[in-house]
């Protein structure tokens, strides 16, 4: 037990994968078993994490609950984790969306459950891992790590293009994470060069001063490898052309843990890395991250508009939404910083149970097309409500949790950027336009289409799928400072280094305990 | 009598702890002849016995070659050859590499009716001409060396004799090596007569005495010895034998010539590399030329391998492409090595991962072979993943790794591999390769696409997987993922056997 409480991190982050190990002596054929083992496990991770909600303290800006190995001692790689109040949102969205995902899967996945399920944990792992990660070589290998399960998710469970979509995926985020991989021996070679040792550690790198002031110099191309990784992950137009391809032809579970999650680790990156580390190179580039967070927001809704297709549709508003957060975290002050991490969470809920109820409904009916349906609200009205809620939460009204995050970006951006703010502003707009278009096209007017008329309406698993989503919706609009409290002097500690080029002492030591 | 029976050290004019320390080669060497005996005593089944006797060769050696590891280095033969970590190293991983090849080849050859026990002899002869280029200090004995390797694997490669396949590469390859050979032997000659010797350490000293460096003699001979060494590593435009002669060698030797070979040549590139002076500014010739050489050779060499491996559909010329841009990652670490701080360590881990990812490639490739080496093709491993959950699993393993995503040997050892051309500010080398290895990424994924999410094709049954071949596959697994969670030993070893070159 006390090995617990001094290897929280360490638990959480491998107790998925652990769990999915031991998964693998059940026989291929008990496939319900393997569904409920998975859960389970899912649920244990979950309890961890409230268990380091707990244990982190809200005061603290800087990274807790540290732990440190040697790992590569002869490169300065060492086995470091460490969360700060932003981690820890991410770490809890994590482990809530994935038992949802898990529940959610036990109908539409009959076949080879046993590989499923473990693809599942394994890419919970990674994820956790990679949020986490307070040694850039140990982030590098979560990070590329977690491509391999989705691959796979999505290039045996999904839909027509399945292959297409999942070679796609795996190679735009190769791609990018491989130069981000140069610019991280770069700065690891920076650091031995000007403070004399080898370290990967992040806030070892921090200390790193990288030749900055021109669009071309170092620091300005350092800024852009990583910068381009995580554009890619977010994803920024114009290398979003990924996502609609993913999303589309993962199985639900993919979508909702791409859209929750892993979109999310772009977002993540620019504040832990691409921000801390380049600080002027930020500032040099901040109009052209604003210019593109702004068309991505309005493009995202525009073509979100036109698709006939409700899961393409829900893709490219994820495009939109997920250009919020950058234009958030480019305004550089505390407000729409804030804002962005919020937006990043209200993402991962509303996105997720977007994903996840047009799932539902296309094991009923097999096909996504909006033309399809109409009049749903008669034969299905459980689900309807739900879809009500959960796509007011996606063009956020007051009184869930999206108008948070986009309030709080929007008037962030203001000071930072009029015209942004104002075309971003537009993509709200646009935002209630086609999500309310579509849930009229399909939810109202008569049942036109006969196969409609005998759909059931959402069974006892379905409902307990969605409803901590709901209650996470409207709890998230209305005590924002629940989470604010405890993220607050992270944001604060994350604008300091993204400000002034760091000049603290290295804490890389802290776990040597 | 009594000096037949125990070996007296003075009368082959070592000392004992020389002999100590050539104990593998002698331990490879006596193997070898002790099997070539057995192939023909009938009445001992010579298919066994030549079988058992090559397979405790290789582990013998092996384990003699593991003191070697943290020993100092030893000169012997007067100074023609050297024992030390460097050659240890390798000496583990050529041996093996030979290992696993005899595993994997028993079933192998039965299926194929080529049973014959020469095969086993020449493996443990040609690993014996690696291990001796591992050592050589001195050209003309790592000429030698590299003959005995060659001509070995030269009979290897054309063993299965019906096929035509098989004939033609073996010509192809006799005949390109034998010329590759001449050219090399040519280079070592002017090298000769701009210095005075063939002994490395010797033309070291006279180069920085005597400015040998800057002759015309010298530039030609070292670039001649260069291209030799370019054609044995496949490096573009030297690469034109490869893919055939991987494509018409029965599948484990192809397995052994990526790894073994490969791996001695690349130790013989080194100690030649250091005998030219490369990193110590003695010559122009070399530093700047021979530098500016290699570096369009190996983006060649990378962009080469990794496009034309793209378009391949069979397996083992895809891993023959694969190993031609494998050359290239390699001869980035080669060009930066000596002005990086890790110097040729980051390549030995390389070598090494490499060896165990592509030999458990083989290994699979060899249990998926039908008759003739047939049933390579992609579309037959049209869902594979279900009839033989275990077999793919592994084959993914490799696959990633070779691809350098982690947690696995591959990523670790490009990791270090291109960090270290980073320190030595190869920069613009290092960002070609790696948007190479994300073409890579592409046609390793795509093998995967026809095990995993494709569905079987009809009349293909399981293979049959003997024990042998159980126990190589989940050696090289283990390995492979181990190497990337936990590299530190690896790396250390590497830094301790390239701390005394």
């Amino acid at each position: 037990m006390a090995w617990f409480e001094s290897h929280l991190l360490s638990t959480l982050v491998f107790l998925p994968l652990l769990w999915a190990v031991a998964g693998l002596v059940i026989p291929g054929k008990f496939r319900k078993t393997h569904a409920v083992w998975a859960l389970l496990g899912s649920f244990l991770v979950f309890a961890v994490s409230l268990r380091l909600y707990g244990a982190f303290d809200a005061g603290g800006a800087e990274f807790q609950l540290a732990e440190r190995a040697e790992w590569l001692p002869s490169l300065g790689i060492a086995y470091l984790l460490g969360m700060d109040g932003i981690s820890l949102w991410l770490l809890v969205l994590t482990t809530f969306l994935t038992p949802l995902v898990i529940l959610g899967s036990f109908s539409a996945i009959q076949e080879r459950t046993k590989e499923y399920y473990f693809l599942l944990l394994f890419l919970e792992t990674g994820m956790l891992g990679a949020l986490v990660a307070l040694d850039v070589f140990l982030f590098y290998v979560f990070w590329e790590a977690m491509l391999i399960p989705m691959y796979f998710l999505i290039g045996i469970w999904g839909g027509k293009d399945r292959v297409y979509a999942a070679m796609k995926f795996f190679l735009y985020t190769v791609v990018g994470s491989l130069l981000m991989l140069v610019a991280i021996f770069y700065l690891a070679y920076a650091h031995k060069v000007q403070l004399g040792a080898y370290s990967t550690a992040i806030v070892d790198l921090y200390r790193v001063n990288v030749p900055g002031g021109g669009w071309l110099s170092v620091q300005s191309i350092l800024f852009l490898a990583f910068a381009l990784a995580f554009a890619i992950k977010v994803p920024l137009f114009p290398v979003h052309t990924w996502l609609p391809d993913a999303h589309v032809q993962a199985p639900t579970a993919g979508s909702v843990i791409l859209a929750g999650v892993l979109l999310k680790m772009g977002g993540y990156g620019f504040i832990r890395f691409a921000f801390p580390l380049f600080p002027e190179a930020v500032v040099l580039y901040q109009p052209v991250f604003l210019g593109l967070g702004a068309v991505a927001i309005v493009y995202g809704a525009w073509v979100a508009m036109v698709q006939p297709d409700i899961k393409k549709l829900v893709a490219y508003s994820s495009v939109s939404h997920m250009g919020f957060v950058i234009l958030g975290l480019f305004s550089l002050n505390s407000i729409a910083a804030a804002g962005s991490v919020y937006q990043m969470l209200n993402h991962g809920v509303s996105t997720g149970a977007l994903f996840l109820m047009v799932g539902m409904i296309y094991e009923r009916r097999h096909t996504r097309m909006i033309s399809d349906f109409g009049g749903i609200t008669k034969v299905m009205p459980i689900f309807a409500i739900i879809f009500m809620i959960v796509t007011l939460s996606s063009i956020a009204l007051p009184g869930t949790n999206g108008f948070v995050g986009e309030f709080l970006i929007l008037l962030g951006t203001w000071k930072t950027s009029p015209w942004a703010a104002a075309a971003a502003g537009t993509g709200v707009i646009f935002g209630a336009v086609y999500m309310l278009w579509m849930f009229q096209r399909v939810m109202f007017g008569p049942v036109t289409n006969p196969e409609n008329e005998k759909l059931r309406d959402l069974s006892g698993r379905e409902l307990a799928v969605l409803a901590p989503l709901v209650v996470a919706i409207f709890f998230m609009g209305i005590y924002p400072n629940f989470f604010f409290e405890k993220m607050e002097p992270s944001i604060q500690r994350f604008l300091e280094r993204a400000q002034v080029k760091s000049t603290e002492t290295a804490i890389a030591d802290l776990g040597r305990n | 009598m009594e000096n037949l029976v125990t070996i007296r050290p003075e009368l082959l004019g070592l000392a004992t702890v020389e002999l100590e320390a050539l104990s593998p080669h002698f331990a490879v060497l006596g193997g070898a002849v002790l099997a070539l005996v057995l192939s023909v005593v009938r009445w001992l089944q010579p298919k066994w016995s030549v079988f058992l006797v090559s397979v405790a060769t290789a582990l013998l050696g092996a384990t003699l070659s593991f003191p070697g590891l943290s020993g100092a280095a030893l000169a012997v033969f007067n100074g023609m050859m050297v024992v030390d970590p460097y050659s240890s190293f390798f000496n583990l991983i050529f041996l093996l590499s030979a290992l696993i090849t005899l595993l994997i080849s028993f079933r192998y050859l039965d299926s194929e009716k080529l049973q014959h026990p020469e095969y086993y002899v020449l493996v443990l002869f040609s690993a014996l001409g690696m291990m001796l280029m591992a050592s050589a200090r001195e050209l003309v004995v790592l000429f030698i060396a590299l003959e005995t390797m060659s001509l070995s694997v030269y009979s290897l490669v054309s063993f299965r004799r019906a096929d035509r396949r098989a004939n033609e590469a073996a010509m192809k390859y006799f005949i390109l090596g034998g010329a590759a050979s001449a050219i090399m032997l040519y280079g070592v000659a002017l090298v000769y007569g701009a210095t005075g010797t063939t002994h490395i350490q010797a033309i070291l000293e006279r180069l920085a005495s005597r400015g040998a460096g800057e002759s015309v003699l010298f530039s030609v001979g070292a670039w001649l010895i260069v291209a030799g060494f370019l054609f044995k590593v496949a490096s573009v435009p030297f690469h034109m034998w490869m893919p055939d002669v991987y494509e018409g060698a029965p599948v484990p030797i192809t397995g052994f010539m990526t790894t073994g070979l490969k791996a001695a040549a690349f130790a013989a590139f080194v100690r030649v590399f250091l005998s030219l002076g490369y990193g110590k500014g003695l010559s122009e010739a070399v530093e700047t030329n021979l530098h500016h050489i290699l570096w369009v050779c190996a983006v060649m060499t990378m962009v080469v391998g990794n496009v034309i491996a793209l378009t391949q559909t069979n397996l083992k010329r895809i891993l023959a492409y694969s190993s031609i841009a494998h050359t290239g990652y390699l001869m980035v670490g080669l060009i930066a090595a000596p002005r990086g701080t890790e110097g040729y360590s980051s390549l030995l881990v390389y070598l090494a991962a490499y060896a165990a990812m592509n030999l458990g490639a083989f290994i699979v490739l060899t249990l998926l072979a039908g008759k003739g080496d047939a049933g390579l093709n992609l579309h037959d491993l049209s869902g594979i993943s279900k009839k033989n959950p275990v077999l793919a699993f592994s084959m993914a393993v490799f696959l990633f790794s070779m691809a350098g995503v982690p947690p696995t040997a591959g990523f670790v050892a490009k990791y270090l591999l291109f960090y270290s051309a980073v320190q030595a500010g190869e920069v613009p080398l290092v960002i070609i390769a790696v948007l190479c290895s994300a073409i890579s990424v592409y046609y390793y994924l795509r093998v995967l696409v026809y095990m995993y999410m494709r569905d079987p094709i009809a009349g293909a049954t399981s293979a049959r997987v003997p024990v042998w071949s159980v126990m190589a596959l989940a050696s090289m697994v283990i390995v492979t993922l181990q190497v990337g969670l936990l590299p530190s030993p690896l790396v250390e070893m590497a830094r301790k056997a390239v701390a005394g070159l």
